[in-house]
């Protein structure tokens, strides 16, 4: 055993030895010359773009402004596992001059390879438009700026996105078949789904094949029943309620261990146990949860559910039974707000869009690109596609989005194939006239039944303003820590009450369990800067 | 063998034997069977149970979709490629060192062994070996699939094991006695006997190159050098039914919902397919008295 | 060990040295050469210093993660699923090998060896989505069975003392084939003639597998089964994360879908280094007694 220790250990120390010599000596060759003036300067860039979007060279808008920036750009497109390439590529220090994508780089990620990347208000001055957007749109100018002040990523704003990511969907054509009124109220809302449940719903001769509530499984996230708590007043917004977290009288709380909480439970509790939620709630796949929902020809399955829009949760053809409800009230006595999931930030606005490499050597040409794309009749082809096949422009000065080519594929799918559509890097300014696509308009049509609840909403005060806030990296590696364990408690606790119940027994118990996962360490720690957010504003 | 010399225990046996080989071949055939009807079903059905024995709302849509992409040809061409060399070049190391460990009479086998061993367990994490390939000029070349990690050391292990427990120990004690030498040994006798071990250790290796899709997410930049895994995922993704469709802001919903499972069961078929034919010629290998018709020829 | 001995053994063994000097060579370059990037698990990451440059931080991220709110529970499931895969997974293909290798007809051994090896080639995702479909309570094919022969409505996929069992067999199903291939090479090595002399003395078809299969797989049993012990506290990734629900989450969260979730991955190197330090010395441990016992017993070992 001593002579192999000895073996490994002179393995190991040559090996040590000669990484430390070979890293040493990798210094690379300096090629810094500028290029001649009237030739292209060549760059590299990595975009994360969607997996459907097509490939760049096809895209018109981003040959027009690599022609104008006097830049030609070999891009590396990346559609999956970027989190996976990324930690060796930055750690090794081996990066292009930019990274397009959603978060491309993260602030988390800046603060760990601090120096790798270019601080921006140095060069701020050769982004005319850059500067315009802050101008216009202060909030840009909050995303874009870390606590020492430096510019590290540039954020996208889209403008045109609703205020909720969820729209609350019933199907109007049962309630019409069987004489029920649009209910108000959580208990009303009971009575319907049983009578969905028991009355054959959808007609077709089988009493049994209607599924009265389904959503996608879980507490918190999207198109979930935790946007019920509205109905009792809880401001939710979806960066901070997929665990929990919501603004109440200017303290940062965690619905997880409200009392309010435990009564949506117990109503679900009481549905599951009627036989109203899908049995297969909490193990479905989100294709089969998608799948479902799509019934059969004209037979629809889902009485009553959430979703972004009608058309794509329930396909073209069932998508004209349903309609968009108002929020629920929690009982016909409750008197105060009803309310709703508000998102428009994360929606919006999105960090960190492009990024460049503190190595390049050719900052001012990444700098003319960047101002480029900045401009405001870009953005919208970054956003939507190019004018000419996605976008007319109309001669008045407004532009309207085209409808796919193919009239088969839907609007969404056009978007998201024709340019880098969510995943880019662009500003939208509040003057460009731009009439939206049906998908567009659609969503903001079924908005409307939220429209009451959303105005209640004061952002400034009653919304967690997670979009605006730069952790501290320790700071995040504690919120993030603390929440996967919450949330293991959480998921776990939630699914089994509401199938079997017995959340008055184990409440105190599991509040207790949420404490000791880490829960008020991250209250704190929010309440913290939130204050200092207001404090600045 | 006539019926005659069958006593009654064997035919007991050889009906138990059938029943149970039955239903193992039942058990494994129907999702087989399962995979081929999805890939040409409507994928809606398919994932709500009603496509169980026969396939439903057929179409071959999932499958022009994945052929429709071009880089896939050049997914299957590049992966052949690192499939073979890489598989040579694999035996060509793991096979001499196997039969080096396996003699006793090398004294230091078993501290290299124990080196070897040491590194199915710890190895120094994935930026320091990225760093490595940087420094050795690998990154996005054809040579990172092939050359780095040639020695597997669990297949090491496999063929030490052969080499020590099926080689018969008189063979050698009489070629040395005619004055063979280790190289002659191991090219003419040992070789040649081991006929089934080369066949399961190429096939082990062969089918890890085949489905590596890692070295090309991390070390490959270039379109033009990625492997067919890569590919496929990427065919894949691209028509998943997308769950963050709204937290993206948009939704490709309708169009892709109804042929995600299509091209999900379809991915496999075509990467799978030419695996298929590949081991009927290996199979041979495994079927009795190759070892003792060659050791008699 | 005296350079001079190593001389004048590489003088004469010098055609064995050869032979297996390119096998050292690439592990000394590919393992041994990145192997500095251990001590990360002992340093904070600090990229303006080098990756090894940072702040030595002793034993504070072992100790971080041992005090973890769930360190218990995940040491409890990663342990419990490797274990059940081991004990129920590991005797299966040998028993697979021996059941092929008694089909006398040549045409069905054939066709069984072929589709027992393919299930191995479907990706996770895959086998998930067909384990969701299939294993529907609602509308799969075994949850139609089960209805029938009166078991009635589990949801398989759902419940926390259903999921080692789905999980351990539908990793058997998919890979029992492919890992019995190794047996039945080892089966091919047989001399026929031993089987002849054994019908002669009226040896059943079973004695023969008892006093002549079972002793020629031996060596390859005892060698495989050090190694799966070597990986007790290795579970797969993917399927796992992919076959969790909040109704199984109790049982089905271990270090690896753990480590995934606090997304230490992307930024917190020396965290992830530690907690992969820690489960491959226990890794190693196992490996390293079960190698002892068997050397003692069998006189089989890996060094």
């Amino acid at each position: 055993m001593k002579k192999m220790m000895y073996v490994l250990l002179v393995f190991t120390l040559l090996g040590t030895l000669l990484a430390a010599c070979s890293n040493d000596s990798s210094n690379q060759p300096s090629n810094g010359s500028a290029a001649p003036s009237g030739k292209k300067e060549k760059l590299t860039a990595i975009v994360v773009k969607h997996a459907l979007t097509k490939p760049l060279a096809e895209m018109e808008w981003l040959q027009e402004i690599e022609e104008k920036a006097n830049v030609d750009i070999e891009w590396q497109e990346i559609t999956a596992d970027w989190g996976q390439k990324k930690g060796p590529m930055l750690a090794s220090g081996d990066i292009p001059d930019l990274f397009v994508g959603p978060n491309v780089i993260t602030d988390a990620d800046f603060a760990q390879f601090n120096g790798l990347f270019q601080d921006l208000n140095e060069l701020l001055d050769q982004a005319p438009n850059v500067q315009q957007m802050f101008e216009d749109n202060p909030a840009t100018q909050v995303i874009a700026t870390q606590t020492d002040g430096r510019i590290l990523g540039l954020p996208k704003y889209q403008r045109f996105w609703p205020d909720s990511v969820n729209r609350q969907y019933i199907n109007q054509t049962w309630l019409d078949h069987l004489n029920l009124e649009m209910p108000t109220n959580w208990d009303e809302l009971y009575d319907v789904l049983l009578a969905f449940k028991e009355q054959d719903a959808n007609g077709n001769g089988d009493p049994n094949d209607e599924i009265p509530v389904d959503w996608p499984g879980g507490i918190g996230g999207f198109f979930n029943p935790a946007v019920m708590l509205g109905g009792m007043g809880i401001n939710l917004s979806s960066d901070v309620s997929g665990q929990g977290y919501f603004v109440e009288d200017g303290q940062v709380k965690n619905f997880l261990v409200d009392e309010r909480y435990k009564e949506l439970v117990k109503f679900l509790n009481k549905l599951y146990a009627a036989g109203l939620i899908n049995t297969e709630v909490f193990t479905h796949d989100y294709t089969k949860f998608q799948s479902v929902a799509r019934g059969e020809g004209d037979i629809a399955k889902v009485g009553f559910t959430w979703g972004w829009v009608a058309s794509d949760r329930f396909g073209e053809q069932l998508a004209p039974q349903y309609t968009s409800m108002a929020p629920l009230k929690w009982s016909a006595s409750y008197n105060g707000d009803v309310s709703w999931s508000y998102d428009f930030n994360t929606l919006n606005y999105g960090a960190n869009a492009i990024v460049m490499s503190a190595k390049s050597k050719k900052k001012d040409a990444a700098m003319r690109f960047i101002n480029e794309l900045y401009a405001p009749e870009v953005g919208i082809q970054v956003l939507f596609g190019s004018i000419g096949p996605n976008i007319a422009d109309n001669g008045d000065g407004s532009y309207s989005v085209l409808p796919p080519k193919d009239p088969q594929m839907d609007p969404g799918t056009w978007k998201w194939t024709s340019t880098w559509a969510d995943n880019g890097a662009f500003y939208i300014s509040d003057d460009i006239k731009l009439t939206l696509g049906t998908d567009m308009q659609e969503v903001l049509d079924h908005s409307e039944s939220l429209q009451e609840a959303l105005s209640r909403i004061n952002p400034e005060e009653d919304i967690y303003p997670s979009v605006f806030i730069k952790y501290s990296s320790q700071d995040n590696n504690t919120m993030s820590l603390n929440n996967t364990n919450l949330m293991n408690l959480a998921d776990t606790s939630f699914a089994k009450w509401v199938t079997s119940g017995g959340i008055e027994q184990e409440w105190d118990s599991y509040v207790q369990e949420a404490e000791k996962a880490g829960l008020p360490q991250n209250l704190e720690i929010m309440q913290r800067y939130f204050e200092e957010y207001k404090a600045r504003k | 063998m006539s019926l005659r010399s069958k006593s009654i225990p064997e035919i007991s046996f050889t009906i138990v034997l059938g029943l149970i080989c039955a239903a193992i071949f039942l058990l494994i055939a129907y999702p087989l069977y399962f995979i081929v009807i999805a890939s040409i079903s409507d994928s809606v059905l398919v994932s709500t149970g009603k496509v169980l024995l026969f396939p439903k709302g057929i179409s071959f849509f999932g499958y022009s979709e994945i052929f429709q992409d071009s880089r896939i040809w050049t997914g299957y061409r590049n992966t052949i490629f690192y499939t073979a060399a890489g598989t040579l070049v694999n035996l060509l190391v793991t096979l001499p060192a196997a039969y080096v460990l396996s003699r006793k009479e090398f004294k230091y086998g078993k501290y290299i062994m124990f080196a070897f061993v040491f590194t199915m367990f710890f190895n120094g994490g994935l930026i320091p070996t990225y760093l490595l390939m940087k420094d050795l000029h690998l990154i996005n070349t054809v040579w990172v699939f092939i050359i780095p990690f040639c020695v597997n050391v669990f297949y090491l292990i496999i063929a030490l094991t052969f080499f020590e427990n099926s080689l018969p120990k008189e063979l050698y004690e009489a070629a040395a006695m005619d004055g063979c030498s280790h190289f002659k040994y191991f090219m003419t006798v040992a070789l040649p006997l081991s006929k089934a071990l080369i066949s399961v250790i190429g096939l082990y290796y062969l089918v890890g190159h085949w489905n590596n899709f890692f070295t090309g997410l991390i070390y490959i930049r270039s379109n033009e050098l990625q492997p067919l895994q890569i590919v496929l995922r990427d065919i894949l993704l691209s028509n998943q039914v997308f769950s963050g469709g709204a937290g993206t802001g948009g939704s490709a919903g309708g169009y892709a919902q109804r042929y995600a499972d299509q091209i999900k069961y379809g991915v496999i078929i075509i990467s799978t397919l030419p695996v298929l034919l590949v081991y009927p010629f290996i199979q041979k290998y495994f079927d009795k008295g190759v070892m003792i018709g060659s050791v008699k020829g | 060990m005296k350079p001079s001995i190593i001389r004048n053994t590489f003088i004469r063994d010098y055609q064995l040295w050869l032979m297996v000097l390119p096998a050292i060579a690439a592990i000394f370059i590919f393992n041994y050469i990145p192997m500095y990037g251990i001590q990360l698990a002992f340093k904070d990451f600090d990229f303006s210093k080098g990756l090894t440059g940072g702040e030595f931080r002793g034993f504070a991220y072992f100790q971080q993660f041992i005090e973890n709110y769930q360190f218990g529970s995940l040491m409890r499931n990663t342990f419990f699923i490797s274990f059940a895969t081991i004990v129920i997974g590991f005797p299966a293909p040998i028993i697979l090998a021996l059941l092929l290798n008694q089909i006398r007809i040549k045409r069905a051994k054939q066709l069984m060896q072929t589709t027992v090896y393919l299930p191995h080639f479907i990706s996770v995702i895959v086998l998930v989505g067909m384990l969701n479909v299939l294993l529907s309570s609602e509308t799969g094919i075994v949850g139609h069975f089960m209805k029938a022969i009166g078991l009635g409505h589990i949801n398989l996929l759902a419940s926390t003392n259903t999921f080692i069992p789905v999980y351990v067999l539908s990793d058997i199903w998919q890979h029992c084939g492919w890992n019995s291939i190794i047996y039945l090479a080892a089966l091919s090595t047989v001399d026929p003639q031993l089987y002849d002399s054994a019908k002669m003395d009226g040896a059943s078809r079973w004695q023969m597998v008892r006093y002549i299969d079972l002793p020629a797989l031996k060596p390859t049993i005892i060698i495989l089964f050090i190694l799966s012990m070597g990986n007790i506290l290795s579970t797969g990734f993917e399927k796992i994360f992919l076959m969790q629900n909040s109704l199984n989450l109790p049982v089905s969260e271990v270090i690896a879908t753990y480590v995934y979730k606090i997304g230490i991955v992307s930024s917190q190197f020396s965290y992830a280094s530690a907690i992969g330090l820690f489960n491959t010395i226990i890794n190693f441990i196992f490996l390293i007694s079960m190698n002892a016992i068997s050397k003692k017993m069998s006189e089989t070992s890996l060094y």
